[in-house]
């Protein structure tokens, strides 16, 4: 068989609206889902243990299950629990936030404890409080240590949305798929969204790249 | 009237009873030596000092404010207690000259101008003008103690603790830092300093305490205490460090 690129000229401009919107679920999930993460991340590190407990039960809970079952979850089940109605593609975007916020939640524990006691004591011993040692020295230190697995989960994040053409969200792969079954050109068309994603994520990870040859660990 | 007094102090590590009632009393001006075997609690006893260590009985004050007196005494403990760590702790992400500055912008509410000026002052007095710019990992470690005693002095304390400020370099390196901290000695700052350096007790220190299993067993002048050392066990002691 011959590669038809005309095929995939035709479904161009489509796929692009599909990443568009992949960027956007991803985006936003990723704002909030790392905001949250980075919350759960201090209690799990520092918190008082009834907090700490709550962030442990729900950080397990998150990771506990796939995340194509809390995405129909959230879309299929949560409307009925709650009487409420929700959009396809804000339910994706909440799957991605609460998704991404357990896991970037390990990570800011890990790098937060990682930091050495004896910076946070010099820092006490000056008479400052503990906040603002962690806002001054230790949280920037601890922050230099979350860009590489920082950069891994948006990767992570950003591919995941691809599983939201479960609930039909019109993001890159529902598009492909929506595409070939008009055309039947899986090849040309698998080929172009493999393609697309990888510039995409490439961005992503040059992305990070930069931010940590500015802020090295140290 | 004493700038540091240890009433009764208790304390425990878990189940592991440290202190059994220690009572201290250390005047302004006098360089405190604390020396004995790893173990005995010289440490503790130094960052109970400025509260990095809780006590469960007894009292200690700094300047009359108290270590169980809640977050503002702390506060003003640890304003008035400068600070040395065996392992210099500065801040990596910061220069040297920044390193110092912090203390005083941060909690001294100085401004950037001043913050420099006494920060300059206070490397050039340390012997390190010329490194300012430079970062922790660019220093050696008697540079980077001699740092870490500069940014401690930044905060204009009345008083200096040192936990093992040698024990962490080199034999030709902490020459450097003793002479810093004897100049100190000399300026008629009160000093508490946990170490092995039994040359610099005789020489900087106006009193010696030998600790063991918690309690503080000799407490006298250096010279006395080191020359004819009153037990067996101090004199076994110095003979294993020396």
């Amino acid at each position: 068989m011959s590669f038809d690129w005309s095929a995939v000229i035709a479904a161009f401009p489509q796929l692009l609206q599909g990443a568009e919107l992949t960027v956007f679920i991803a985006g936003i999930g990723l704002i909030a889902g790392i905001s949250v993460g980075v919350l759960l991340g201090m209690v799990r590190a520092f918190g008082p243990a009834p907090v700490n407990a709550a962030a442990l039960v729900y950080v397990a809970f998150i990771r506990g299950t796939p995340l194509i079952v809390q995405i129909m979850f959230i879309y299929f089940a949560l409307p009925i629990l709650m009487h409420i109605r929700i959009q396809a593609v804000p339910a994706g975007i909440i799957a991605i936030a609460v998704n991404s916020s357990a896991y970037v939640a390990e990570i800011v524990r890990g790098s937060l404890l990682s930091i050495s006691k004896g910076l946070t004591e010099a820092g006490l011993a000056m008479g400052l409080p503990f906040w603002k040692v962690l806002v001054f020295i230790t949280g920037p230190l601890a922050f230099r240590r979350l860009i590489p697995p920082l950069g891994n989960q948006c990767i992570t994040s950003l591919k995941d949305t691809s599983l939201l053409l479960v609930i039909g969200v019109s993001e890159l792969t529902f598009t492909g798929q929506e595409i070939i079954a008009d055309n039947f050109r899986a090849v040309e068309i698998w080929s172009a969204v493999a393609v697309i994603y990888f510039v995409m994520l490439s961005a992503v990870g040059l992305f990070w790249q930069y931010v940590e040859r500015r802020m090295p660990i140290l | 009237m004493s700038i540091v007094k240890f009433s009764n102090v208790e304390k425990s590590f878990g189940p592991h009873k440290i202190f059994n009632g220690i009572n201290l009393e250390i005047m302004p001006r006098e360089v405190v030596v604390v020396i004995g075997p790893s173990g005995s609690g010289k440490s503790t006893l130094l960052r109970c000092i400025n509260a990095l260590e809780s006590i469960e009985g007894g009292d200690i004050r700094v300047d009359g404010f108290s270590v169980k007196g809640g977050r503002n005494d702390i506060r003003n403990i640890r304003l008035e207690a400068g600070m040395v760590f065996q392992q210099f702790n500065l801040f990596p992400q910061m220069t040297a000259l920044e390193n110092v500055m912090f203390g005083p912008m941060r909690v001294r509410k100085a401004t950037r101008r001043e913050a420099r000026e006494l920060a300059l002052a206070l490397l050039e007095k340390v012997g390190l003008s010329e490194r300012a710019n430079h970062y922790p990992a660019e220093l050696s470690g008697g540079q980077q103690q001699r740092v870490a005693i500069a940014r401690a002095l930044a905060i204009r304390p009345k008083l200096m603790l040192f936990d093992e400020p040698t024990s962490a370099l080199d034999p030709e390196l902490r020459q450097e830092v003793l002479k810093v901290m004897q100049t100190l000695a000399e300026e008629g700052m009160t000093m508490v300093i946990v170490t092995h350096e039994i040359e610099f007790a005789r020489k900087a220190g106006t009193r010696l305490l030998f600790m063991e299993g918690g309690k503080i067993v000799h407490d006298g002048k250096p010279n006395e205490l080191l020359l004819s050392p009153p037990s067996e066990r101090l004199r076994d002691f110095l003979q294993h460090v020396v």
